[in-house]
């Protein structure tokens, strides 16, 4: 094998592939290298942990054909400190891979890449859906700090994605909070619903190109097509909960306010917040606000009173502060509208205007 | 490939011996003996980065009847590597153990099961769960998780049962087939037979649960004959281990239905399935039910539950409020369990709105706070005098209690003794005519008139009914 690669495009091929690749150690060391192809389809990297697995296309001009597996890390570093513009080529010889950079040549040690696993296919391909990778990526990458970090729940470490109605929804849940993401599709038609666990879809956001990606899916696995290469992730093999039963339907008390006002003042008021991280919200119908209170034994307290429109019946409730603040990643809209349902009961957080984010959480024991 | 298989080949003639004598005592049928086994051969064959990647998280799933292997391995990414790598290798140790086992599946399976003991979770201090975990319907048996014998309260009035339900878990299929429970609306019916097939399931792990109520079984039935499917849903029914049908008072006048359930239990019944029905009534009082499956619904143990005594309920009620985490004072669970002679049903729901006051007061509820908030799920008393009533409503209106039994017709009065004739009726049943003489000597077509009046208003105006609502509060 003998290829040249832009520097540039080596770098970033590189440092999206050695995300799939097993960090663990003890396992098979075929897992934690990167497989270098190049045959008449081109150049491609891949990478498994055989939790996930990528099969990236890369450009660059091939002078002959051959099959390397080098160590993901050494790779990763080597790309790290190029810099400069012009290409780098890599000449596999025997179980040597020198790679010349232009202005340095290193040798680096393959592993035998007869082992490395095959990166499989959904069997029913059936199930696809088409999006736009940038839509997919925002959605991923914003909705996942809210599934669980623990895996004792696996389905809570995952991301329940459903097709319905020519409608994409997103859902993670840690249980003491709950996301909610809609995006249209431009196609009706399919149906389905799979969790991806949580870590993967981290990294699946991270790694999806900005243009049209086919999503298909079956019972065990799902996989991200487009023109640059190939995703595919195990699903989490559970039930999910059925979490709409636990947003409330009604509620007693809805405000509104301007979500730069809001994010400011729970700054202030996370500083002034006890060792549990708690910050009291007051909705005052007759002042029409919304106040934040925190107080801390060692630090001081803090109240902040926001300019609000407050409908229904006046209201303290509670929360973690972290889980408040998590809202504000999902939505870009400008104003905040909170729906209590009473004390005690989840809290919604919605974006004026932005009809695609539902946000759920749990308020502290009083 | 090659390699891995020649280099088996002298590892096992080596070991010929001992490894012959392991195989003479373990135990064929037991998945995870002959795994356990497989993966000492297998260690022996390959790398241990190897066997520590692919092998780990796999298990026998299942032995078929038919002599094939079921393997449960996590992803994709293991199924296709086992069936390049590892096939011939694990056929070749399965056929030397017994050539009962003709082929391997592999199938990937749930990730619970994968689970070893689970770790602690990390909570968040003071942060309340969402309640996610009681939304959960196990779907392969339809059982709700809730539903254990922990939960259950065991009394005077269901010891029996519970005592029949233990027996039929101990040995099912044999002694008590089927069990029939029955008893009135919200006795625990459902909570019983469904914390035996819990119980079952964690008891017996490789056998099959299914809970059903009868009337999903109706409509799969007239589903599967529409579809033409009727023999798919014969074999889906006779697979099971334990078969809990719920409610089956409601097969009465379903023919068919009943024929199929004739047929489907001789099958389980015959081949010592277990079975367990309940119902609302007696096998011999359920109506309209052909005689030979009534015969056969009560040849097992029909054992019914009764009324709740009195403890009973004060247990059930400080179980109930024990796993919302909140202590109720013996005097509350006095009150309460006292206060009401309804189902259990209907003393968790105030087992509940109690809590939910709790909660939103943030203090342990005494007792005068207990009243008020199950007030809604009394009756009010009804020895209360008539002119005690009169008294409340009048000076609940701010005017004067004997013009309530004047003549007059003035705005501010009409209103207060119409209200007061509609409660007398509606909260205290008494007759029109003596109301009419009691307040004040009317005709009974004008008290008549009066609670069809406020009965219709009360409908479109929200203040009256708030007024009236105010005002049973104050008569309680």
């Amino acid at each position: 094998m003998n290829i040249s690669i832009n520097k540039k495009i080596f770098s970033e091929a590189v440092h999206k592939a050695s995300r799939f690749s097993e960090r663990k150690t003890g396992t098979l060391p075929i897992l934690s290298s990167i497989l270098i192809l190049s045959s008449d389809e081109g150049i491609k990297m891949r990478a498994t942990n055989l939790e996930i697995g990528i099969d990236l296309k890369v450009e660059g001009e091939s002078k002959s054909h051959g099959v390397a597996a080098v160590p993901a890390t050494v790779l990763g570093q080597i790309a790290g400190s190029l810099s400069g513009d012009g290409n780098v080529t890599l000449e596999h010889t025997g179980e040597l891979v020198s790679f010349n950079s232009g202005t340095g040549k290193s040798l680096i040690k393959t592993i035998p890449y007869e082992d490395f696993p095959s990166i499989p296919f959904p069997e029913n391909p059936k199930n696809r859906i088409v999006l736009p990778g940038v839509l997919l990526q925002s959605l991923l990458s914003s909705i996942v700090s809210c599934a669980s970090a623990s895996t004792v729940r696996p389905e809570l470490a995952s991301v329940y994605l459903s097709v319905e109605g020519g409608v994409l929804t997103a859902v993670a849940t840690d249980s003491f909070r709950l996301a909610e993401k809609k995006v249209p599709l431009s196609q009706k038609g399919t149906q389905g619903k799979f969790l991806i666990p949580a870590k993967n879809a981290a990294d699946i956001a991270q790694t999806l190109p900005d243009e049209d990606v086919i999503v298909s899916f079956d019972e065990h696995q799902v996989a991200f097509v487009s023109t640059k290469g190939m995703i595919v992730s195990r699903l989490t093999n559970a039930t999910y909960p059925d979490y709409r039963q636990i947003i409330p339907k009604e509620s007693i008390v809805e405000a509104s306010v301007l979500r730069k006002d809001f994010e400011l003042a729970l700054k202030r008021s996370s500083i002034f917040s006890d060792s549990f991280q708690k910050v009291k919200l007051t909705f005052d119908p007759k002042k029409n606000a919304l106040s934040l209170y925190s107080r801390n034994a060692d630090i001081g307290e803090s109240t902040e009173t926001l300019p609000a429109k407050v409908e229904g019946n006046a209201l303290e409730i509670s929360f973690n502060h972290h889980y408040l603040s998590a809202a504000l990643g999902l939505t870009q809209a400008e104003s905040l509208s909170f729906c209590a349902a009473g004390p005690g009961r989840p809290l919604i957080i919605k974006g004026l205007g932005d009809t695609s984010l539902l946000y759920l959480v749990s308020p502290m024991n009083q | 490939m090659h390699t891995i298989v020649t280099g088996f080949k002298q590892i096992a003639t080596v070991l010929l011996f001992p490894s012959q004598r392991i195989i003479q005592a373990m135990d064929r049928s037991n998945p995870r003996e002959l795994w356990e086994y497989t993966l000492t051969q297998v260690e022996l064959s390959i790398s241990p980065a190897n066997f520590n990647t692919w092998f780990r998280n796999s298990f026998i799933h299942k032995i078929g009847e038919d002599g094939v292997i079921y393997i449960g391995i996590p992803s994709q990414f293991f199924k296709d590597w086992y069936l390049k790598k590892f096939h011939t290798l694990l056929l070749k140790i399965f056929r030397d153990i017994s050539f009962e086992f003709r082929n391997i599946e592999y199938v990937i399976v749930k990730d619970e099961r994968r689970k070893a003991a689970p770790r602690e979770t990390k909570s968040v201090p003071g942060a309340m769960e969402l309640p996610l975990n009681e939304f959960y319907i196990n779907k392969s048996d339809n059982l709700n998780p809730r539903y254990t014998f922990d939960t259950f309260v065991i009394g005077s009035f269901n010891s029996l049962a519970y005592a029949a339900a233990q027996a039929a878990l101990e040995h099912p299929g044999i002694i008590y087939n089927p069990l029939f429970v029955y008893g009135d609306t919200g006795r625990g019916k459902t909570h019983l037979i469904q914390a035996i097939g819990n119980h079952f399931k964690k008891q017996y792990p490789g056998r099959k649960v299914y809970y059903l109520t009868s009337e999903k079984f109706t409509v799969d039935y007239t589903d599967s004959v529409q579809a033409g499917t009727a023999n798919r849903f014969k074999d889906k029914y006779r697979q099971y281990d334990l078969l809990i049908m719920d409610d089956v008072q409601f097969l009465s006048k379903k023919e068919k239905t009943e024929e199929e359930l004739f047929h489907l239990f001789n099958a389980l019944h015959d081949a010592n399935k277990q079975i367990i029905f309940s119902s609302d009534r007696s096998p011999a009082a359920i109506p309209d039910i052909a005689e030979r499956l009534k015969g056969r619904l009560a040849s097992g143990m029909t054992v019914d539950i009764g009324e709740p005594d009195p403890e009973s309920r004060m247990a059930i009620i400080r179980k109930k409020s024990a796993s919302h985490g909140i202590l109720l004072s013996e005097e509350v669970v006095e009150y309460v369990a006292t206060s009401v002679s309804g189902s259990i049903r209907e003393l968790e729901g105030m087992v509940n709105s109690i809590i939910c006051h709790a909660q939103a007061r943030g203090s342990t509820p005494n007792i005068s706070e207990v009243r008020q908030s199950i007030r809604s799920f009394m009756r009010p008393q009804k020895n209360i005098s008539v002119k005690n009533v009169v008294d409340r409503v009048a000076s609940f209106y701010g005017i004067d209690e004997e013009s309530i039994y004047e003549k007059t017709r003035r705005r501010e009065v009409v209103r207060p003794r119409q209200v007061i004739m509609y409660l007398l009726r509606e909260d205290f049943s008494i007759s029109y005519p003596t109301i009419g003489t009691k307040i004040g000597g009317r005709d009974h077509t004008t008290v008549i008139h009066s609670c069809e009046k406020i009965k219709k208003e009360i409908v479109v105006d929200n203040e009256l009914a708030k007024e009236i609502q105010n005002i049973r509060t104050l008569l309680v």
